[in-house]
Formats: structure tokens, C-alpha cells, sequence
């Protein structure tokens, strides 16, 4: 071992959560034009979506489709709470709200986790799918409350047009930071490893003691705490919120597609499958868009990936660069091969 | 035991991989936008007059508005080769930059803020349908841009309370109701139908014009039989229209959005329950697919509306179908109004500058704001929220198998034919 | 009481529609364990071929369904053979959530293509007797509807005939109850699995044609129908032919009931509660089978 990754360990709080942390930070700073920023924050939001799926989906296994759901109801919320009129704090108010809304569709996510992860894994998807399409209904019906398919007003950001986008920016950032964070502590802790055994064989773990129920029911209610949050900040980035638009099948997919990309279960793998993804999709459709072979080629692509990286692409990298590592060196010893296994790789 | 670093490489590796991808599209948008364009926005766009006129504009060219957007592109073209053939606009020649916004709300703010901030066009043009206008005119309006557009009507629209906004159509979608009641009330009180049923779906242009008809001609004493609304998202009309049938009703204001419209034709043929008077206020005035769908056997008699109709005589309408017709072919009554509403933008943007001498965002959105305009689509003014003063658009009556304007009188080509005729006639 | 019944009669004719496309998604699911998001892309896509070679050669859209539905089954197998069979290969886990995604990604491409090819306008496949309907004791039944029902109950029975009386039939059977131990019997399942992907969606094939003759459509239409298919099939039971059935039946009827008696808003949702209902009580759906581990 050298003298370097001695000081520098790369398994550190510093490299994994601090240091990319503050390259996203210094983007705005670099990418000024507003329609980079634009870009940028689309594909944050998507990274916030994915990141935060990735809490339930990486620790537990389990595939919700139903977060979109949530998503539409945290944009439903802030449009609520937030009026249509100017917005409160000089428009930093709204982005407070979020915290709120956050915690109490946390906090309403509980029963309707205890209800529906009573089933396994293909059922509970399908269930989600269909309380995905439960929850869009209701927005559409109740016209009284959401206005219905004309769609609700959100306040109007009074920030300059210069400089636009960097707030929504930065509640993105900081969103994402929080999954990030939760995800490394997670990792670390014991609670990480009760999570990690109940992913492989949920019925061995419950029989060691795992208390599994609990343990699926928070993974999902903080997984969708987060994705509401992101739903109110993106309600008020655009200013009008439609159902159609704020429970949206195609982003619940968009969601899970970018997260298996880059690599369910680590943890920037669903970040950077977003950010490479989201911002490329956004600026083909811009260039590319009426020559109509842009869906062909989206999914012709994801269906290179899939076959091609199964794994995601953050995983498929990390077990390329290991395969060439322990080519060239000396017969690993299999109690140290064991121990480089990513932590968090699921297939 | 230490834990090995795999996932740190393979992060920096992502890491310095999506830093390429940034810094690519960073350093290619900056070349491109250097080249051509020698103005920063639009308020200076009169400094040049050999530069083309770049006018933006996001279409949905594919996903659900797919037609509408593609009736608009060809509206927008047309009139772009018309003004550049006699000379373009105070001497530039007009340049049209159009996107695909595949019906998305997030792609369609993506478009106009591209367009205005990394190709810094010119002028904007709407895009097609209410829903996509709200979040594009916002965007617009962050930028100081007009926001001339052809298709946003709904009240959501102007709710906005947008100075920069103007919509390029005779009336909003909320006034499509009212020739119809004009016409109801202006028949003699013993020859009105005496029951009523309404029935819509739940979208911003078709149930706020049913409840209006409804209030209306509930107010003159016409008795509701059923009153109803439907999801946009119901598959199976059949139970939504066998409702209607069962209750009997002498008049029938139906309310559809797409192919819904053509669902409930075919079932009340199935069901053979043919009213005296069938209001549709959208689908029946597609020239082309209605008929195409329901079968041209069973339009008679089927009342619509629109704020336009080949057959109108509103000032150089009979050019526009001329040059329409030399330029895409086909026949006067197959013209989608999209195409009409697209062209009255851009004629407006004509009138602007030959009035004023400058096509820069602001002096457009002052000048529109005082005065009237003459279009295809009729004399065209404006209250402050960008909603068209006065009209009441067209009443449109399938006849004889032609679409055709028979209310009010002074646009009518024949007389409305009552009572409906029975389905196959 | 009138109302009544014509809804459960429109309701019954409209539920054997559905059975004929989501026997095809739950047969395809218990052969080899993949959610079949396609299934309604598939749909559609049939309908498309319907109407094309309608117009083309002129023949009943009834009659098309000799030509598509061959068609429908090879493109089943070279999807498993392309797609899914490697994906299986590679990992000793089924990898569920990879079969999902494949065919999620082929839908929006198959989507693309139809998008394409044939535009974003509405079609539908017209025929002198669409809009005809027969009149019995004061309830009308639709033509187009009633040769749907006949179809679909004809087809049904010939799947059942297949499953339970030959040796392919059985094999199926069996490898839906327990791959490892038809495979320990001798059962080839690889093959098994192709076969019965190729009918899965040669059954979708069969009902695109009269899909196309009820219902008018484009390339989007497709997302309505997916969680259709897919409530029903987990309704009755994932795998299981006879829970398709009942569900589809389930689902017409409550729909049709809902919306005439009560109000059209609130019938997709009246679904979708005796969904979670039953789930809740019932979590394997009506007919399906309680599996360890996973599933």
C-alpha cells in the first residue's frame, strides 16, 4: 500500500459523498448559458428520482413504480400550499414548504407501505403500477382540490431571468445530497447489513431475526419522502402542473431506467445514468426530434445497454477495471477476492 | 480487512466521463451560436436589416398532438414563403426554426428556452394545444418575448394574466358554445327542443364550453335531462353514451377530445339513437379524419364550431386557400383550421411591422395591444390577458356532406338543416 | 333495470376482449416469469397489421387475423430468442427487473416504428357492419362486438384444448408450475419458452384485429391498455389462464356497471379498488399459486 492511498483513502466519507458533491456544486459556475442550466436541472431532478428509488429499490430489492405518484402528489401539495399568487420569502419560500410536504407524505407513505409490501416482489410491482394509475385518476377526478385536467397554478418565481435557473439548481443539489448521504450512512451502519440480508433471501432473514416488515416499510417511506420533495420543486420550476404532466407513467419508467443504467444499488450509479441521460435525451429531441426516429434510437440504445451492461454502467465499469487489475497482478488470495466485491451490486 | 475502492474508480471514471459530455455540448453550442446571428435578444433585432428574421417555435410534431402540430408547421411555412416571396419583413427574409416538443411539458420548456438563450432567435412563436402554451408562454415572458401563438385558447391560458400573450384565433375555446345558444334562442320558443342532455369529457376545451351551453340554455328554460362528465382516459364509450340514450333527449351537446369524438358517433349509430340536434364542439369540425372515422353517412346534420371555416369571408381567406392549395394540394374543406391559426401569426407579425416599421418583442406586444388587426381569421384585438375581444366564432353545420357555416346569418353559406337526419342519411 | 343489463351485456362482450389479450400476457408470464409490459404495444401493433393488410387486400378484418396472428407468433419467438434468452443464460436469477426493462424498451421502439410508418393519425379498421347492431328483447348488441366475444371464446377453447390435451400443452402446463422439476422430467424449457412467448403474442395478435374494428387508434394508445392487462392479470392470478378470464370478465362488467348506473368518472376506479381489495385479502390474486422466495 502505497503512501498515497494511505492519506487519500478512496473508501472515505470525502472522495464517495464530499468531493462529487462539490464538482455539481461548481456547475452553475461553469455552465452559465440558461439553457445549459436548464439541462442541468432536468437532470438533476431525474438524479434525485433515481437516487432516491435506488434507496428502496437497491436496499430492498423491491421495484416500486409507483413513485411517480408521490412525485405528482409533492408537486400537487406546493401548487396547494404555494397559491398561485407571488411567491412568499422572495421566492425562496416555496422551496421551504418542501420540507413539510416531505415529511408528511413520509409520513402518510408508512400505512400504504404496510398495505401493499405485504405482497412480493412481481405482484408488489404490479401493484404499484396500478395505484400509479390509482393516484392519476384521483387527480383527474377531483377537480374541486387539483382543478382537474385544466391543471393548477403554482406562484411565480420572481427571480431575474439571468440567473433563473441556479435556485432550482441548488434545491435539486441539495436533494440529491440528501440521498447520498443517507445512503452512505446506511451503508456503514448495521442497519445496512440488515437490509443487504433481507435483499438476497428476505425469508432467511426474517428467520435470523430481521425485522423485514419495518425494515421495507422505512426504506420505502424515505425513498418517497425524497421524490415528493422533488415533486414540489419541479412544480414550481415549471408554474403549471397538469396530471398528466405531474403523474406521469413515462417518468416512473424514465425513473427506473436511468437507476438500472447507471447501476441499482450503488451509490452514484442512478446519479450519473441521470445526468448523462436525461440532459443527451432533452437536446436530441431539441435537434432531432421531428425526424421521428428519436424514440427508435432511445430505445434502441436502452436495449444496447441492457444486453450489453446488465449490471449498469457504474458496476460493468468497476468489474472491467477489476478484471484487468487482477490479470496483471499475482493470484488474489479469495478471503481479499470476497472483499472487493462492490458493496450494494445486486445481479 | 479492508474494503477496496472499486466503486471510487469506477466513480472518478463516471465522473470525468460525464465532464467530457458537458464540456462537448458546452463548447459546441458556444460555437454554434457565434456563427449567423449577430444580435443577443430580440430588442435589437431592427439594427441589421440584411440579417434573416429567426423566428422560433416548438411544435409537437410526434407523440399525441402530433396532427395539430403538423397542420400548424405547414400554416407556419406557407406564410413564411408568401412574405419572403414579396420581399420578407422590412426587408429580411423570415427564417423559421421549428422543434419537436413531443407533447412533453418539460421538452416544451426545454425548446423555448433553448431557442431564446443558445440560438438566440429572434421572435417566438406558440405551440400547439393550451397545455403546452401555459409553461412555454411563461418562459417567454421571462425573456421579454412576445408570445404570439395559435392554439392556446383555454381559460387556463389567460388566467395567466400575461401581458406578452396573444391569442391568433376569432374567439377562446369558452366562446365555441356560444353561436350555438345564439342560434338555439334565436328560433321561435315553440320550435325549440324542449329536453336537453350534456355530456363531456373532463379536459379544459371541451367541458367549460358544455357547462356554459348548459347554464344558458338551462337559464331560457330547456330542461336538463342529464348532466355529465366522463375521464379523459375512459377506453369504452358505450356506457357513457347509452346514459344519454336512455334519458331521450331532444337536444344533445357532447363534448369530446380526439377519438372519443368518433367512439361516441359510432356508438350512438350502434345504439340507434339519432337526437333532433347533435352540438359537438370539437372533432366534428375536422374536415378530414371526422368523416373519415365515422363514416361519411352519418355526418348530416352533426352541428360544430370553429373561429374559422374555408368558407368564411374574412379578408384574404380566399389567397390563403389559394396558395394553400398550390403549395400542399388537396381540396378547400380538408384545410385543418391549425394551418389558418398559424398563418394569422405570422400575418400578424406583417401588420405589426408595416404599421410601426419595427419588429422588435417590445414595440409588438404595445402595438397589438392598441388597435385591431384584419386576418383570415377575422378582425383580431385583444383584452390585457391576451384573450380575443368579442366574436362568438362560427356555428358549422355538416350539410349535404360538407362541412359549412350556417349561424350567424351575415356568414352563412346555407340554411340550417333541422332536424337531424337519421343515421345513413 | 334496463340500463342494467344492457351495461352487464355491453360489459360481458367488452370483457372477452380483454381475455383474449391478457390470457396471452399471463400465459407468457408463467412460462418464463416475464411481466409482458409489451403486451399492449403488441395489441396495437397487430391492429396496425390488421388494417394494413385489410387495405391492401381487401379481405374481412376477421379473416386477416389467418395472416397476422402467424406473423404475431414468430415475432414472439424471435423476441425470446433475441431478448430474453441471453438475459436468462447469463445469471442464474431470472432478472426479473431486466426482462422488464427489455420490454419496456422494445414497446417504445416498436412504438417509434409504428409512429413512423404510419403517422400520429387515428385509424380504424371500418367494415360495412361496424356501426350495425341487432336488436333482442330491447337490448341492442353490437355486431363488431358480439364477433369479438364469439372469436375470443373460440380461441379460448382452443387454448384450452391445446393446454389440456396435448403433450405440448402439458409440457407448458408444467413448466408453469415448477420450471426446475419439468426440466428434472425432461421438459426442454427453453424451447417451451419460446413456444409459448410466440403464443402469448400471437394471442395479441388475434385480438388486435378486433381491437382495431371497436376502438379508433394510433401509436399512444398502448399505455391505456398496459395497466389494463396488467390489474387483470394479477387480479386472476399471475400464470394462471382461467384467473385472465374471470379478471377480464370482472373488469368489463364493473366498468360497464359503474358507468351507467353511477357515473362514467368513477368506473376505471371501481376497478381498481376490488384490485387492491382482493390483493389484500387474497395477495396470489384469485386463481394464482402462493410461491416461496421472490415471487
Amino acid at each position: 500500500m502505497t503512501r498515497f492511498s494511505r492519506s487519500l483513502q478512496l473508501d472515505s466519507w470525502l472522495v464517495r459523498v464530499v468531493i462529487p458533491l462539490a464538482v455539481l456544486a461548481c456547475v452553475p459556475f461553469v455552465l452559465t448559458a440558461s439553457w445549459l442550466l436548464n439541462l442541468a436541472v432536468l437532470g438533476l431532478m431525474y438524479a434525485v428520482l433515481a437516487s432516491s428509488w435506488n434507496l428502496q429499490a437497491g436496499y430492498t430489492g423491491y421495484i416500486s413504480l409507483c413513485h411517480a405518484a408521490f412525485f405528482g402528489i409533492g408537486a400537487y401539495a406546493l401548487a396547494l400550499w404555494a397559491g398561485p399568487n407571488t411567491a412568499s420569502l422572495s421566492g425562496y419560500g416555496p422551496f421551504l414548504l418542501t420540507i413539510p410536504i416531505g415529511l408528511a407524505v413520509g409520513a402518510a407513505a408508512i400505512p400504504i407501505g404496510w398495505v401493499i409490501l405485504r405482497t412480493r416482489h412481481v405482484t408488489f410491482a404490479i401493484v404499484t403500477i396500478t395505484l400509479l394509475f390509482v393516484v392519476q385518476t384521483l387527480a383527474f377526478n377531483l377537480t374541486g382540490l387539483t382543478g382537474g385536467s385544466q391543471g393548477l397554478a403554482v406562484a411565480n418565481p420572481p427571480f431575474s431571468a439571468a440567473s433563473f435557473e441556479q435556485p432550482f439548481y441548488y434545491a435539486m443539489l441539495i436533494l440529491l445530497a440528501l440521498c447520498v448521504v443517507i445512503f452512505e450512512l446506511v451503508r456503514r451502519s448495521r442497519l445496512g447489513l440488515s437490509l443487504t440480508a433481507l435483499r438476497e433471501d428476505e425469508e432467511k432473514a426474517r428467520g435470523l431475526g430481521v425485522p423485514t416488515q419495518p425494515l421495507k416499510i422505512g426504506a420505502f417511506a424515505v425513498s418517497i419522502a425524497i421524490t415528493a420533495m422533488a415533486g414540489g420543486v419541479w412544480a414550481y420550476y415549471l408554474t403549471f402542473i397538469m396530471p398528466q404532466y405531474a403523474i406521469d407513467p413515462l417518468l416512473m419508467v424514465g425513473t427506473a431506467l436511468t437507476a438500472f443504467l447507471g447501476g441499482k444499488g450503488t451509490l452514484w450509479g442512478p446519479a450519473i445514468g441521470a445526468l448523462i441521460v436525461v440532459p443527451a435525451q432533452q437536446y436530441f429531441a431539441f435537434r432531432l426530434g421531428a425526424s421521428d426516429l428519436y424514440l427508435v434510437s432511445y430505445a434502441a440504445i436502452f436495449l444496447v445497454v441492457i444486453l450489453l451492461l446488465p449490471r449498469g454502467v457504474v458496476p460493468s465499469l468497476g468489474e472491467w477495471l477489476r478484471r484487468r487489475r487482477s490479470a496483471a497482478a499475482v493470484a488474489v488470495p479469495v478471503a481479499d477476492r470476497a472483499a472487493t466485491e462492490p458493496v450494494g451490486v445486486t445481479q | 480487512m479492508r474494503r477496496r475502492i472499486l466503486s471510487g474508480r469506477a466513480l472518478g471514471a463516471g465522473c470525468v466521463a460525464a465532464a467530457l459530455v458537458v464540456g462537448a455540448v458546452a463548447c459546441s453550442s458556444g460555437g454554434g451560436s457565434a456563427a449567423g446571428n449577430t444580435v443577443t435578444n430580440g430588442a435589437a433585432s431592427t439594427a441589421s436589416s440584411k440579417q434573416p428574421l429567426v423566428i422560433g417555435i416548438s411544435l409537437s410534431l410526434t407523440g399525441d398532438f402530433g396532427d395539430t402540430g403538423k397542420a400548424a408547421e405547414k400554416g407556419y411555412e406557407l406564410w413564411a414563403d408568401q412574405v419572403n416571396k414579396s420581399g420578407g419583413i422590412l426587408g429580411r427574409q423570415v427564417q423559421l426554426k421549428i422543434v419537436d416538443d413531443t407533447t412533453s411539458a418539460n421538452q416544451v420548456v426545454t425548446n423555448y428556452q433553448s431557442l431564446i438563450t443558445q440560438d438566440h432567435v429572434n421572435l417566438v412563436f406558440g405551440p400547439v394545444s393550451s397545455l403546452l402554451t401555459v409553461p412555454a408562454a411563461r418562459v417567454a415572458a421571462r425573456y421579454g418575448y412576445a408570445f404570439i401563438e395559435p392554439a392556446g385558447g383555454a381559460q387556463t391560458v389567460f388566467d395567466l394574466h400575461l401581458h406578452n400573450l396573444f391569442l391568433a384565433q376569432a374567439s377562446p375555446v369558452l366562446d365555441l358554445g356560444q353561436s350555438f345558444v345564439d342560434y338555439i334562442l334565436s328560433l321561435p320558443p315553440g320550435q325549440r327542443p324542449k329536453t336537453a342532455a350534456y355530456s363531456s369529457v373532463d379536459n379544459p376545451f371541451a367541458s367549460p364550453v358544455v357547462a356554459l351551453v348548459q347554464q344558458q340554455l338551462q337559464a331560457a328554460g330547456i330542461k336538463t335531462v342529464l348532466s355529465q362528465t366522463y375521464p379523459s382516459e375512459q377506453a369504452d364509450l358505450g356506457p357513457v353514451v347509452a346514459r344519454v340514450v336512455a334519458a331521450k333527449p331532444d337536444l344533445v351537446v357532447d363534448g369530446t377530445q380526439g377519438e372519443d369524438g368518433y367512439e361516441t358517433v359510432k356508438d350512438f349509430v350502434q345504439q340507434k339513437f339519432s337526437p333532433k340536434y347533435l352540438f359537438m364542439p370539437n372533432d366534428a369540425s375536422d374536415p378530414v379524419n371526422f368523416p373519415a372515422q365515422v363514416g361519411m353517412s352519418n355526418v348530416n346534420g352533426i352541428y360544430t364550431a370553429d373561429t374559422w371555416s374555408p368558407l368564411a369571408k374574412d379578408a384574404g381567406n380566399a389567397a390563403f386557400i389559394k396558395a394553400y392549395l398550390a403549395k400542399y394540394g388537396g381540396a378547400a374543406d380538408q384545410i385543418d383550421p391549425t394551418s389558418a391559426e398559424a398563418y394569422t401569426c405570422g400575418e400578424l407579425l406583417q401588420e405589426v411591422a408595416a404599421k410601426t416599421g419595427s419588429v422588435s418583442n417590445a414595440t409588438i406586444i404595445s402595438a397589438l395591444h392598441s388597435g385591431s388587426f384584419p386576418t383570415i381569421e377575422g378582425t383580431l384585438s385583444w383584452n390585457a390577458d391576451g384573450a380575443t375581444n368579442g366574436h362568438s366564432g362560427l356555428l358549422l353545420q355538416w350539410v349535404s356532406h360538407h362541412l359549412v357555416p350556417v349561424f350567424p346569418a351575415a356568414d352563412a353559406v346555407t340554411a340550417p338543416l333541422n332536424p337531424k337526419p337519421a343515421w345513413g342519411a | 333495470m334496463h340500463t342494467f343489463v344492457q351495461a352487464l351485456i355491453l360489459g360481458v362482450l367488452t370483457g372477452g376482449v380483454y381475455a383474449l389479450m391478457s390470457t396471452g400476457q399471463t400465459l407468457v408470464f408463467g412460462v418464463m416469469r416475464v411481466v409482458n409490459v409489451a403486451q399492449g404495444m403488441l395489441v396495437i401493433l397487430s391492429a396496425y397489421l390488421s388494417y394494413t393488410v385489410h387495405q391492401k387486400l381487401g379481405i374481412d378484418p376477421f379473416a386477416t387475423i389467418v395472416i397476422v396472428m402467424p406473423a404475431m407468433f414468430a415475432l414472439g419467438v424471435l423476441i425470446q430468442l433475441a431478448f430474453i434468452r441471453p438475459v436468462k443464460r447469463n445469471r442464474t436469477e431470472a432478472g426479473f427487473e431486466q426482462t422488464l426493462l427489455i420490454m419496456f424498451a422494445l414497446a417504445v421502439g416498436i412504438e417509434g416504428i409504428v409512429d413512423l410508418t404510419y403517422t400520429a393519425e387515428y385509424r380504424s379498421i371500418t367494415t360495412s357492419y361496424a356501426n350495425s347492431s341487432w336488436t333482442v328483447a330491447g337490448y341492442t348488441f353490437s355486431v363488431v362486438r358480439v364477433l369479438a366475444f364469439a372469436l375470443a371464446v373460440a380461441l379460448l377453447a382452443a387454448l384450452w384444448a391445446v393446454l389440456s390435451k396435448t403433450e405440448f400443452g402439458r409440457a407448458v402446463r408444467a413448466t408453469v408450475q415448477n420450471p426446475t422439476s419439468a426440466r428434472l422430467l425432461g421438459v426442454d424449457t427453453e424451447r417451451i419458452g419460446a413456444l409459448g412467448m410466440g403464443l402469448g403474442v400471437s394471442l395479441a395478435g388475434a385480438s388486435g384485429a378486433v381491437f382495431g374494428l371497436i376502438y379508433p387508434f394510433n401509436a399512444n394508445s398502448s399505455y391505456d391498455l398496459v395497466s389494463r392487462l396488467l390489474s387483470i392479470i394479477v387480479l386472476g392470478g399471475l400464470g394462471s389462464v382461467i384467473g385472465a378470464v374471470v379478471g377480464s370478465l370482472t373488469l368489463g362488467v364493473a366498468e360497464a356497471v359503474v358507468a351507467a348506473m353511477i357515473s362514467p368518472v368513477w368506473a376505471p376506479f371501481t376497478f381498481l379498488v376490488v384490485l387492491i381489495v382482493v390483493l389484500l385479502v387474497r395477495p396470489q390474486g384469485l386463481f394464482g399459486t402462493v410461491e416461496r422466495g421472490a415471487l
